[in-house]
């Protein structure tokens, strides 16, 4: 199975991938533990399982006003206040189908079986998953533009069947 | 020439910002389509068929590969032009999509360039 760190290098690149290309917004790591953002207010978590020769989930922990910028910037859109938070969600639901979707192209020649379900998002306070036991996570904390903190997460295991 | 586009994705958020990024590749289009999913793409096909499709993959009710078998048998859709834009990127499934009669493939993300190349020749 892929090892965790180069797991987390894996998240990172495809992160870059998508917020270089298509939100035009910085992404840069920030340490090893997330960021308290519960004084930030609300948070939206946007997550997509997989299964196949690995399987798991990758989530996306991000304020709701980090999730508006980004969801501006897919837009072109100069602010995202003007968006319901319908359509925030949904960006950032496509942001974690995008990364997942990279990271599954950056390892297929390991797992070439891999099935990807459609992104559910939530919104809420101080939100974090919670896999069931044995799942090795790996876990990448960046900032958006030095000023929004985003942490992905991926907890994944080898497939028993 | 005039030309009619139809974007199909499950996410509304998604369909806007491939119209954007179409906008940006300076592709113009004389009318434009959307629809949720595959069988809501079908439906409207049958009332007022178009020359391009952007098909997502994943979607639910009637998915990518299932909307490009359907479409090419169906007379309306027959000789439109359908390019399938996804994170999907397996060889096997790609192939499995051409073969059924999907036109093109633009992985996400992608970028205004990408579309100008996938589409210019299919503007004529």
């Amino acid at each position: 199975m892929l090892e965790q760190m180069t797991m987390e290098q894996t998240i990172l690149d495809a992160a870059r991938e998508v917020f270089e290309t298509m939100i035009f917004m910085d992404i840069e790591p920030a340490g090893s533990e997330p960021q308290d953002t519960s004084s930030e207010g609300a948070a939206l978590m946007g997550s997509i399982t997989f299964r196949g020769g690995l399987e798991g989930c990758l989530t996306i922990c991000l304020s709701e006003a980090c999730a508006r910028s980004i969801a501006a910037n897919m837009l072109g859109m100069d602010s995202g206040d003007q968006l319901s938070l319908s359509e925030v969600g949904d960006a950032v639901g496509e942001v974690a189908n995008m990364t997942m979707g990279s990271i599954k192209h950056r390892i297929q020649n390991t797992y070439t079986d891999l099935q990807v379900s459609i992104p559910t998002v939530v919104s809420g306070r101080q939100l974090f998953p919670m896999p069931g036991e044995d799942f090795t996570r790996g876990q990448v904390c960046t900032t958006l533009d030095e000023i929004f903190p985003v942490t992905f997460s991926m907890y994944y295991k080898q497939s028993q069947s | 020439m005039s030309k009619s586009l139809m974007i199909v994705d499950d996410s509304a958020t998604m369909r806007k910002i491939i119209m954007k990024t179409v906008r940006m590749s300076g592709l113009e289009f004389d009318r434009t389509e959307e629809a949720g999913n595959g069988a809501e793409a079908l439906e409207k096909l049958k009332t007022s068929a178009v020359d391009i499709v952007l098909c997502d993959i994943n979607m639910p009710e009637m998915n990518g590969v299932e909307f490009v078998k359907q479409a090419r048998q169906m007379d309306c859709s027959k000789n439109t032009k359908i390019i399938m834009v996804s994170t999907e990127s397996g060889q096997d499934l790609i192939d499995n999509l051409m073969s059924s009669g999907a036109n093109g493939y633009i992985t996400k993300p992608f970028t205004p360039e990408r579309f100008q190349e996938k589409l210019t020749p299919f503007m004529n």
